[in-house]
């Protein structure tokens, strides 16, 4: 059985302008052990529909739909009792900003200890000896001295690694990690992925890993979603996406990438920018912005169907799989091209 | 001390020269009366010189003092010491008054787009602001102009009494270029412009810039964190750390065959958009955060992190700028001797890297 | 934290002198000459008048009258006698301090109880029908003038309905002959001015108190602490309150300070003998020694007061007790 599967999963927002849908209609699983990326841009919903898995959207005017059925129980009809178990526990999250993200008038050892006791029926002295030997594990220099100390007296990267520790400190089955290095530095950066790596290993957990970067993606995913205007546009393992990509959004976001590895002279752009959730263009959402629009497009929903191919690779596209292919093939060219 | 106010030698025709520039923010002590008990050396001694037309790309991280760097550039700062030379003269110290002409010729581009601009001021006149500071027209030609200005990079010209907010992000850096472009400057310094945009509008961005530069001959110093970018828009690219240069080169060269070992970890760390290249390599991670600008380690900035640290050299001896050759420099006494390279090759720099150093 | 101690200590000290030496400035400077207010006024003869600006040591350069208040302000630890009765001036404080004490704290305890209960609430329930009466209360209490609430307190509860005294006070420990006393009627005669004294204060806490514990909610730290699977009640203990409640305590500092002076309006509606009944009494008696007494004492308690507060918030706050 899958650890997590996510069915039709649909969240909705009542503000003032009107209803937003910021996740509209997403499917994913998620195995022991496997790392799912998802990948878009601002807007796209790939963080709301990690929050809707876990229940941390505001309470008020929100409307969830659709089911996540995390080891066949679905975390959106649970009550509040159970859902609490499961978080911080069976599934934890990190979040972006490591600087607001820790309580600024706790040490970081009793936001440790509290993780722990919320959870297992501990002494404070078990607890302790536990957070420390997180810390240790996940790289604080000094862990003994630095325990007690206050999240305004770290950096980020340290931060963000006490939240990696924090997360991980009741072995969960599942990490959701909501762009954990996009607010830190490329060599941070590489130091948190490195980690996250190794302890995915030590701990055996499955990564949900979301992010705007399709290097990061590349790196260290082993699936990928790739989302754009609250849905899933291609679905597919990672080799399979850089190599074959199978929608015109992908071959934008791929195309407007300046690279290390080739020399391009003039970036492909996507005109416009992306749609407001509150009147989504009617069809395929990404219409108004496709240079291979078709009249069918504008009118009609396309599905997320397997390619003939590979019916592993999902994709949401009207155009025909040849077409695809060659589109796909002259991208990798011109990006590829002069690469070292 | 009279000030010589001449370009440093061999300075030629460059549109900015900067020499040996520093900026220090003190830290002041004292319980009635503050002294200065130490400083933040946010720039410690950069120089480097643009020649016209061309884009010099500078990259670091947090805390390596490139937007400070950007600032005392166009005299947003006042530096703490050194001198700047803009088209062969000294700027380092003129007063406002006499900056004013200046800043027709140099201006500004922002990271932030939500802001850089004034929430409260139409789009029309803040791109027409510098015109009417330093009195380039009527205000029909001002008006004219800036509707020119609008459809050049990008905007429709009949949006000229929006508020910014009404706006997207993109569409806001949009205007601020318009506005840094309004005056036809020669140099526009970029800080970071892209780095808060999405992906897609992020190259949209990219390829006005260049646009841009080839329509009016600009010059460029575009400030970056993301080496990808940078590597795209420059054709030289100076690299700092801790408020001093640890190497410069043109774009090929830099990518191709960096010298400092900072470059290499820098480039290694760059996630790449290739699962089987990215996962191929095995990435250089370096140690421990950056140290403080506060107090930055004796001699080399980089030695305490420095996978080729040699004991009793790197920690005594500050290196400096080594030159290789086409214009690459860097200040590092066992420079790479080949790339790419891993973490183990690194850490065992041969005599041909020593030599390397100081055959040069 | 040691050289931020020191520092606000330094500062306290440097505050007092300057109000003390403003206010003798202001009181010696003044028209009227104090010697012809102890003679009694209008009707001074000049005989008296002059041996009285001798006797006041009125005839010194300001600088040498200000050098002998001070003196006997730090080394005898005394005011001055009044004017008017002789008396010394400690005791007239002595006496009415105590009852201005009550008056101004229990309110406080009162506008903090209610700010904290009302204020939570409604930022935990925003634009429920609860939130909106409180803020409807919020407003009048901003805008109605204490004496004014205090008169229809008086009037409607004191002497049409009897559920409370209508003026008034009840030493606590020892009263007078034919007097109340005790702990219970000090309380009874305290509850309306209590009520009056602290609606305007409760008002602006509530307001104060809502917002920024609405501001706290949607801090990032929260949503990592419902994400380790906290339930709400520690959440909002251990993680809302204890961060969104750190100003309140600085607040607290400034407004004693204001409410000092609004315990003036509030002693004259209700007569209870406190410093602010005092000094209005001393000022129309041109008493100058019991009001310049009242003037530095009210000042040094509220320094004292506000050096406290500062105090306590570096400790608690560990951003600032770790710098």
């Amino acid at each position: 059985m899958a650890l997590l599967e996510v069915k039709d999963l649909r969240t909705s927002f009542r503000t003032d302008d009107g209803i937003v849908k910021a996740v509209d209609g997403v499917n994913f699983t998620v195995e022991k052990g496997q790392t799912l990326g998802i990948v878009g841009e601002s807007g796209c919903g790939k963080s709301v529909t990690n929050l809707t898995i876990m229940g941390l959207n505001p309470r008020q005017n929100t409307v969830s739909s659709g089911q996540a059925l995390w080891k066949g129980d679905d975390l959106l009809r649970m009550k509040p009792r159970e859902l609490r178990d499961i978080r911080g526990n069976d599934i934890s999250m990190i979040f972006q900003d490591p600087m607001t993200s820790l309580n600024p008038v706790h040490s970081i050892g009793k936001q440790l200890v509290e993780a722990i006791q919320l959870h297992r029926d501990v002494t404070k002295r078990v607890a302790r000896a536990r957070a420390l030997e997180l810390l240790k594990a996940v790289g604080i220099p000094r862990a003994e001295a630095r325990i007690d100390d206050y999240p305004h007296q770290f950096s980020g990267g340290m931060r963000q690694r006490v939240m990696i520790a924090m997360a991980l400190i009741n072995d969960p089955d599942l990490l959701i990690a909501d762009e954990p290095t996009t607010a830190l530095d490329v060599t941070t950066q590489a130091q948190i992925l490195s980690l996250m790596k190794r302890l995915q290993e030590d701990f055996g957990s499955a990564i949900i890993l979301v992010t705007h970067d399709l290097g990061v993606i590349a790196e260290i995913a082993d699936d990928v979603l790739v989302m754009y205007a609250a849905q899933v546009v291609e679905q597919a393992e990672v080799h399979d996406l850089f190599n074959r990509p199978q929608h015109p959004y992908t071959w934008g976001l791929m195309g407007s990438l300046p690279r290390l590895d080739a020399d391009v002279e003039r970036l492909t752009q996507i005109p416009g920018q992306p749609p407001s959730l509150l009147r989504p263009p009617s069809g395929c959402r990404f219409h108004p912005r496709c240079p291979y629009v078709m009249e069918v497009c504008k009118t009609k929903v396309p599905a997320l169907v397997p390619t003939q191919k590979d019916p592993d690779h999902l994709q949401a596209c009207h155009l025909d799989e040849d077409t695809k292919d060659r589109e796909a093939a002259k991208l990798i060219a011109e990006t590829m091209a002069g690469a070292t | 001390m009279a000030t010589n106010s001449r370009p440093p030698e061999g300075a030629g025709d460059e549109l900015l020269v900067v020499d040996d520039v520093k900026k220090h923010f003190p830290i002041t002590r004292g319980i009635i009366f503050q002294k200065e008990i130490a400083s933040v050396k946010a720039v410690d001694g950069v120089s480097f010189s643009i020649k016209a037309g061309e884009t010099l790309g500078i990259v670091g991280e947090s805390g390596c003092g490139k937007s400070t760097l950007a600032r005392c550039i166009t005299r947003l700062l006042d530096p703490t010491a050194g001198r700047i030379f803009f088209e062969g003269r000294e700027i380092t110290k003129l007063s406002r008054p006499h900056m004013r002409p200046i800043r027709r010729d140099m201006t500004m581009i922002f990271q932030d787009p939500y802001a850089s601009l004034n929430p409260r001021k139409r789009v029309g006149f803040i791109i027409a602001e510098p015109l009417e500071i330093h009195g380039l027209g009527t205000a029909a030609e001002i008006k004219l102009r800036v509707q020119e200005l609008l459809e050049v990079v990008g905007l429709n010209p009949e949006h000229y009494n929006r508020f910014p907010h009404e706006f997207s992000g993109g569409q806001r850096q949009r205007i601020g270029v318009a506005r840094a472009l309004a005056v036809n400057p020669k140099l526009i310094v970029c800080d970071e412009p892209v780095s808060a945009l999405d992906v897609s509008v992020q190259a949209q961005i990219l390829n006005l810039l260049k646009d841009l530069q080839e329509d009016f001959g600009l010059t460029y110093v575009f400030i970056a964190h993301d080496l990808n970018v940078v590597r795209h828009i420059s054709d030289r690219v100076m690299v700092m750390y801790l408020g001093k240069v640890a190497e410069i080169a043109t774009r090929e060269v830099l990518y191709r065959e960096p010298k400092h070992p900072y470059t290499g970890a820098l480039l290694s760390a760059v996630p790449i958009a290739n699962p089987e290249l990215g996962r191929a390599r095995r990435p250089i991670v370096l140690e421990g955060d950056v140290p403080s600008p506060v107090n930055p380690p004796s001699a080399c900035r980089f030695h305490p992190r420095c996978p080729r640290f040699q004991e009793g050299h790197c920690d005594v001896e500050e290196p400096p700028l080594y030159p290789f050759g086409d214009g690459q420099v860097a200040s590092c006494h066992y420079p790479l001797e080949r790339w790419p390279m891993d973490a183990d090759e690194m850490r065992r720099p041969s005599q041909q890297a020593r030599e390397l150093a100081h055959s040069s | 934290m040691f050289r931020y101690l020191v520092r606000r200590i330094l500062w306290a000290i440097l505050l007092f002198v300057v109000i003390t030496f403003v206010t003798f400035v202001i009181f010696f400077m003044a028209p009227e000459n104090p010697g012809r207010a102890v003679c009694g006024g209008e009707r001074a003869r000049p005989q008296c008048i002059a041996q009285a600006t001798e006797q006041l040591g009125l005839n010194d350069p300001i600088p040498v009258q200000y050098g002998k208040f001070l003196k006997r302000l730090v080394v005898d630890r005394s005011l001055g006698n009044s004017y008017i009765t002789e008396q010394p001036v400690n005791d007239v404080i002595k006496d009415a301090a105590p009852v201005t004490a009550s008056l101004v704290f229990g309110g406080a305890v009162l506008w903090l109880m209610i700010g904290l209960i009302v204020g939570i609430f409604s930022a935990l329930k925003p634009r429920s029908l609860i939130d909106r009466i409180a803020m409807v209360g919020v407003l009048i209490g901003v805008s109605a003038h204490p004496v004014w609430i205090g008169l229809i307190f008086s009037y409607f509860l004191g002497f049409k309905w009897h559920v409370t005294p209508i003026a008034g006070y009840a030493d606590f420990f020892n009263p007078s002959e034919g007097l109340p006393g005790g702990p219970w009627q000090w309380f009874y005669h305290m509850i309306l001015p209590w009520c009056t004294f602290a609606i305007l204060f409760a008002a602006l806490y509530v307001r104060m108190i809502r917002a920024n514990v609405m501001e706290t909610m949607n801090e990032d730290y929260i949503r990592t602490a419902r994400a380790k699977g906290a339930p709400e009640r520690t959440v909002l203990r251990s993680h809302v309150l204890r961060n969104a409640l750190l100003p309140v305590v600085t607040m607290l500092g400034m407004d004693i300070g204001i409410a000092l002076g609004g315990a003036i309006f509030t002693e004259g509606v209700y007569s209870l003998p406190g410093l602010g009944r005092t000094v209005i009494q001393a000022v129309t008696d041109q008493d100058l020694a019991v009001v310049q007494g009242v003037v530095v004492f009210s000042t040094l308690c509220i320094i004292t007061f506000n050096l406290l507060v500062d105090l306590l918030y570096a400790w608690i706050d560990p951003r600032i007790r770790l710098s």
